[in-house]
């Protein structure tokens, strides 16, 4: 797999992307993109507009005005099945895991196997037991109900739907702010895992910690508008704030403020 | 490592030292039959069979039937009861901890992503936490944990367990980084260099066992390498013996972190091998260029053997100081195998004396990337205040 880092075409791009919800301007003139074997992250204050690009990403909602493009090709995502088919895999932040069902049918919901016309129940929970072994989950059994999980295994149960379907892009809306120590090192050490695998992670955090432990790059937004890019290894965790907090203004969000 | 001093010729104090040695014996091997015990304590297999049957009442050993050779025979182990040792690495830009009993068990483990630069207290609190973690996991408290070991990728001062080198871990030169975690933790903490770690679990359990004289070196972000001599870690007077990545190499080199021109550091650390690949790859990070060697990428490979040859350049001139028996390679560059141990190895055979006595081996770590954390284990270990009958 090639890591040439000039040829490569984005696994994802958005450019321009604006939506507003009335009088609130989430996203204004956004432009993001993520390459194979790289974790961005999208960072910013609260009212950013960050969950709002991962929801455009992820289907849930779309743009105002914008260009989305998929290995240079554009394509517009209507529904989060349109996004799946696209390959792109999302877990938010309330996790979206249907309580009365157990961690095989969660991880499969929607997807379900299938034996000629009926569910294959014992192929699923196989499965679901290797993607759970993978990622060193400490679930003791497939049928467990999803309501008696603690917060890291039901995080592990949403990582796990990811998995269902070969994804290429992960989006991952702040997926350690709930978690112990522990968990958060698996879930780091999973979104490694991804990256060494060559696929292309978003991942939106407002731990800054975490954040430049695993990122490759990372996007500011602030005001629904771009604030900078920096690469993470050179970046000090002071830049990054001073982007977040505007106490450092880019020249491209100047321009829009008419500073 | 603490010694026991030998107690003067009563027959009292002669079992003492003996039940000592028995101890040491069993947490040395991790577990051993009685039969082995005799061999390896040299006492005989009466005393053995005694000592045990002491040590099994006050709790200290316990014994499990085993087979060896086709018999029935005692397995004699450490009481999992008497304890838990906690091994804590913390490296660039991952964090390891394990938890093991005092047969080298891993029990539970964890590894945890660092950003880079990462500050000493948001580390250290999270070493603490991950610990306690662990431990619930495992149905076991502080209480089990008999003492903690941690090794840092910096030289270290033994007796305050503070790094001994200003500069190479910025932020972290002030830090009583035992104290820190004891007053956390509530257990007794051990700090050391993470090579030395390396060479001392390499030289117990790893591809150094059958030898009384090893170098460890540890090949990852920076440079380091562990001196064993007979059996033991030298870490000179205040730390900093084996520090070859502040071998000066190239007098008129770029200025390393610890203050010098030139070091070792400079041309075969992290940013040093990234460097020369940016044209080509763009912005990559160190495991990155490991694995596309593995995987044959020419110019990862061609890096990461010049960096072999320079680094067997200077343990060369540290296998002619030391004259060990066995130079073994560790740390993240040494995932390439051969890429960079070949021309490390034929770096080392030029230049160290050929003797008639035995070859220089030159071989990979047996212990792979958890080399360091089992030598903090066995740190704590070894460190912690045991013997028949003394308090925790």
């Amino acid at each position: 797999m090639a890591l040439n880092a000039r040829t490569r075409v984005p696994l994802l791009s958005l450019s321009g992307i604006t939506k507003r919800f009335n009088a609130v301007e989430a996203l204004v003139d956004v432009d993001f993109e993520v390459n194979a074997h790289e974790v961005v992250a999208l960072v910013g204050d609260n009212a950013a507009g960050k969950s709002t690009l991962a929801k455009i990403i992820a289907g849930v909602l779309s743009p105002d005005a914008g260009l989305m493009e998929i290995d240079g090709e554009a394509v517009s995502i209507a529904n989060p099945s349109a996004a799946h088919a696209l390959g792109i895999a999302t877990v938010f932040q309330d996790l979206a895991l249907c309580e009365n069902l157990d961690v095989t049918s969660n991880i499969f919901l929607g997807r379900e196997l299938r034996a000629k016309l009926a569910i294959d129940d014992s192929r699923m929970e196989n499965v679901a037991r290797g993607i759970l072994r993978d990622l060193t989950s400490r679930i003791p059994s497939v049928r467990t109900p999803v309501s008696t999980l603690s917060g890291g295994q039901r995080q592990s149960v949403a990582i796990a739907r990811t998995l269902v379907g070969s994804p290429r892009i992960v989006v991952l809306d702040e997926p350690t702010s709930a978690l112990s120590v522990a968990h958060t090192a698996e879930v780091l050490t999973y979104i490694e895992r991804l990256r060494d695998l060559g696929l292309g992670v978003v991942l939106i955090s407002h731990n800054m910690n975490d954040v430049r432990a695993v990122s490759d790059r990372i996007e500011v937004l602030r005001h629904g508008r771009n604030n900078g890019s920096f690469s993470a290894d050179a970046v000090t965790h002071e830049e990054i704030l001073g982007a977040i907090t505007g106490a450092s203004v880019t020249a491209a969000h100047a321009r829009a403020l008419a500073i | 490592m603490t010694e026991r001093a030998a107690a003067s010729g009563s027959l009292s104090s002669l079992r003492e030292a003996n039940r000592a040695l028995v101890v040491e014996t069993v947490r040395r091997y991790g577990g051993l039959t009685q039969v082995e015990l005799a061999a390896a304590t040299g006492l005989s297999t009466a005393t053995v069979s005694t000592l045990v049957r002491e040590l099994l009442a006050a709790g200290v050993v316990e014994t499990t039937t085993t087979t060896r050779s086709g018999r029935r025979a005692q397995l004699v182990t450490l009481a999992k009861r008497v304890g838990l040792a906690i091994g804590v690495q913390i490296g660039h830009r991952h964090m390891r901890v394990v938890l093991s009993d005092f047969g080298y068990d891993v029990v539970a483990e964890q590894s945890l992503p660092l950003p880079p630069d990462h500050r000493v207290d948001t580390c250290l609190d999270r070493a603490a936490l991950l610990a306690v973690d662990m431990l619930e996991r495992v149905g076991s408290a502080l209480d089990d944990v008999v003492a903690i070991g941690v090794g840092v990728p910096a030289p270290v001062d033994a007796s305050t367990g503070m790094v001994s080198v200003r500069g190479i871990m910025r932020g972290w030169d002030e830090v009583h980084l035992g104290h820190v975690l004891h007053k956390r933790l509530g257990r007794p903490v051990f700090v050391d260099n993470d090579a030395n770690l390396g060479a001392l679990a390499e030289s117990m359990l790893g591809a150094a066992k059958e030898y009384r004289d090893s170098i460890f070196v540890r090949a990852s972000h920076g440079v380091g390498a562990g001196i064993v001599i007979a059996g033991r870690v030298h870490r000179g007077f205040a730390g900093t013996a084996g520090e070859i990545g502040h071998v000066q190499v190239d007098p008129a080199g770029d200025i390393c972190r610890c203050g010098s021109r030139g070091c070792l550091d400079t041309i075969v650390g992290a940013q040093a091998l990234i460097e020369p690949l940016r044209a080509n790859l763009g912005s990559v990070a160190l495991r990155d260029v490991i694995q596309l060697a593995v995987d044959g990428d020419p110019g990862c490979q061609q890096v990461i053997a010049d960096a072999g040859a320079q680094i067997g350049a200077v343990v060369a001139g540290l296998g002619m100081a030391v004259n060990p028996q066995c130079i073994v390679v560790g740390g993240e560059l040494a995932e390439t195998g051969e890429v960079l141990l070949g021309p490390l190895r034929d770096a080392v055979r030029r230049r160290v004396l050929l003797n008639q006595i035995a070859p220089l081996e030159v071989v990979p770590a047996e212990l792979g990337q958890r080399a360091e954390v089992l030598g903090a284990v066995l740190l704590a270990i070894q460190s912690s205040d045991f013997g028949g009958g003394g308090a925790g």
